[in-house]
């Protein structure tokens, strides 16, 4: 259910509106758009009755929601969501460009790193320091160390901080360091660890589980919604298929359809998404082409020596070609980098 | 295994490589469109050592074993991308090519109608099923030989190439009779039998990837059609089936710049299948060409809503127009420009 009110309703209206939603034991999200506040409705487990509200003061029109998914649709919100970080926004007619090695690997790395990448044009600095390795003997990340290297690197170059949290354990630690907290695809329906983002007041980027249709993941962020957070992107970064020579396919009709479906920003992952270095750049291309607002990409100084993810993070300088060619298809798609 | 002569060798010296890869009982398959003459040995070569074999004979550059199971349509035997002239308009190469047309020949009012249509948006080649492969045998199968000499007459009218799909080898040459271009579905990417009967023409081939196939198993499907001497192959990516339900097929643009890697043929994407929502569809078309794909496939009907098969994610003539324009933008933000019909 959403509450649309008048242009020009008053405050007292909408907290009238949100008493009542609240006196009948469910939950209110007051959602304020360019022209007009509209109020979702969540926590009921069966239809509302419109007429609960349409008397009231201040109410322009009360509708249902017909997606399953309601505070991350597109008919609750018709305005993008733009989530600004330090400055750095993600959301909106500019694209975001985050970057970054796959892991923090040691002080030099990850500061060299960042400041090559915002040489390049990066406006975020990606760094894992918890690491879901499919294998339990692989390299597990540098855990707290790693993210106060991410916070120096931070502090050097003035790029927000992108990085992943993995358990409801360590979410108060990775979130006093970090300025957006990655749900990782192996964690999109980890929904004891959804909730507890809820009450975070940090940005999410919330990544595609490697099997998940567009639905699963959209019902994914509504959890965090629904909680009290509003501030979540979306990442695709490849889903499984029969495809061998791929590491994963990157699903690029997602971008449109997403686009279509929810306000919130879309970012697309290429170096997760196809796995291969040579092609990360054609995949960027596409991404931006098709309405991406915002890549991350796996940039290493020392690819064949990293410790994760080597053949498929680009060096810097692959990395600066690739912000050039994304900024001239932004500019062919009427959008700046 | 593949033969690659110097600059300057003479035929003299080409013919007698060509004789010994004979006299060893193998097939020399001679790569046209190279700057330097290259000839492909074909047959069982396992245990041979091509420098051994041929190092040493005059005019001889390198002779090397190809390391992909697919070796004629590989980059590693032809480097240079394959160009096919389809009667003076080319098929891949620098220039984007448009083909557009309905998904099916239903009437002449129809089709000369979207021929007339997409040629003055900007289309090249002209679509149109006149055999139409439907999932339910009690769908409108198409107007056969009918739609073929509908296809000829828009032909005729607009000067645009036609691109059609043979369904089997009963048909084919009636079907190649008409076309410019003869489509292989994505039903039929690994009907052997159709792939070997189209390699013995000398008429341009359209080979969709087949709905659940990998790249490799594509590649090999067209090494078939290339083999039996038609080089005259682009391969369509036209979206492969996943978990995925928001969309008809999952178009697989991460098939682009790794097809573009590994084999010379042109790589053409159909975004209309691929994504099957005509909303989405000039979206997942701009990605293609930032990916480096070398043309589109585009369904185009006058009036969708009307169409008997695919209206879903069919555009109108005035969609099509709008597309077109952001192709442009798009192939001239990748440095290439799209191909103009006369």
């Amino acid at each position: 259910m959403l509450v649309v009110m008048k242009p020009h309703a008053t405050q007292a209206q909408i907290d009238g509106v949100t008493a009542r939603i609240r006196a009948m034991g469910f939950t209110p999200h007051a959602i304020p758009g360019s022209s007009r506040v509209a109020i979702g409705v969540t926590g009921n487990k069966a239809g509302i009755e419109v007429e609960a509200f349409a008397d009231m003061d201040g109410v322009a029109d009360a509708i249902r929601v017909t997606q399953p998914f309601k505070l991350v649709s597109r008919e609750v919100k018709e305005e993008d969501t733009v989530i600004e970080v330090r400055g750095a926004r993600l959301g909106g007619k500019a694209i975001a460009i985050m970057a970054g090695p796959c892991s923090v690997e040691s002080e030099q790395q990850i500061v060299d790193t960042a400041r090559a990448v915002k040489a390049a044009g990066a406006t975020f600095l990606r760094g894992g320091a918890f690491k879901p390795r499919t294998s339990p003997y692989e390299f597990q990340g540098m855990a707290e160390e790693g993210l106060k290297l991410l916070a120096l690197a931070r502090k050097e170059t003035g790029l927000p901080v992108v990085t992943e949290v993995m358990d409801v354990e360590t979410l108060p630690m990775v979130a006093e360091y970090a300025d957006v907290l990655q749900i990782g695809a192996r964690n999109m329906q980890n929904y004891s660890l959804l909730k507890q983002l809820a009450g975070i007041q940090k940005p999410i980027l919330l990544k595609r589980g490697p099997s998940a249709t567009i639905k699963e993941w959209l019902m994914a962020a509504e959890y965090i919604l629904a909680g009290g957070n509003y501030q979540v992107a979306l990442c695709e970064r490849g889903i499984r298929t029969f495809e061998t020579m791929t590491r994963n396919t990157l699903d690029l009709n997602a971008v449109p359809v997403l686009k279509a479906l929810t306000h919130l920003p879309v970012v697309v992952d290429p170096s997760h998404g196809i796995g291969i270095r040579a092609h990360v750049g054609a995949m960027a291309r596409g991404a931006v082409a098709c309405g991406a607002d915002g890549i991350i990409v796996e940039v290493h100084p020392q690819p064949e020596k990293a410790l994760s993810d080597g053949h498929q993070s680009l060096t810097p300088s692959q990395f600066g070609e690739l912000v050039r060619q994304v900024a001239v298809i932004a500019g062919a798609v009427g959008r700046t980098v | 295994m593949f033969v690659t002569m110097k600059p300057h060798a003479t035929q003299a010296e080409f013919d007698a490589v060509v004789e010994k890869i004979k006299a060893l009982g193998l097939t020399p398959h001679p790569i046209t469109g190279t700057e330097r003459k290259v000839v492909a040995v074909i047959g069982h070569t396992g245990g041979m050592d091509p420098d051994d074999l041929f190092g040493t004979m005059p005019g001889v550059a390198e002779a090397l074993r190809v390391s992909q199971p697919f070796k004629l349509v590989s980059r590693e035997v032809k480097e240079e991308d394959t160009v096919i002239d389809v009667g003076g308009v080319p098929l891949g190469g620098q220039a984007i090519v448009i083909m557009a047309g309905p998904c099916s020949v239903e009437s002449k009012d129809q089709i000369l109608e979207t021929a007339h249509a997409v040629k003055a948006a900007g289309a090249c080649f002209l679509r149109g099923g006149a055999f139409k492969p439907r999932t339910s045998p009690y769908e409108f199968q198409g107007l056969r030989e009918d739609g073929l000499k509908l296809l000829a007459l828009a032909r005729e009218q607009t000067g645009l190439k036609v691109v059609t799909e043979v369904k089997d080898t009963e048909t084919l040459d009636m079907v190649a009779s008409y076309a410019d271009v003869l489509q292989i579905g994505a039903r039929n990417m690994q009907n052997y039998s159709l792939l070997e009967k189209v390699g013995a023409l000398d008429k341009p081939v359209l080979l969709k990837r087949g709905l659940s196939a990998t790249i490799r198993e594509w590649l090999m499907a067209a090494e078939y059609i290339v083999s039996k001497g038609n080089a005259k192959v682009a391969l369509c990516e036209r979206g492969i089936r996943t978990f995925e339900t928001a969309t008809r097929n999952t178009l697989d643009i991460n098939a682009i710049p790794v097809l573009k890697a590994l084999t010379h043929l042109p790589v053409i994407v159909d975004p209309s299948h691929g994504i099957g929502l005509r909303p989405h569809v000039p979206a997942i078309a701009r990605a293609g060409i930032a990916a480096g794909a070398d043309g589109l496939i585009i369904e185009v009907h006058p009036h969708p809503e009307k169409a008997l098969s695919d209206g879903h994610q069919s555009l109108t003539p005035t969609e099509f127009g709008s597309l077109m324009r952001q192709v442009c933008v798009i192939a001239g933000a990748v440095g290439r420009p799209v191909f103009e019909p006369r």
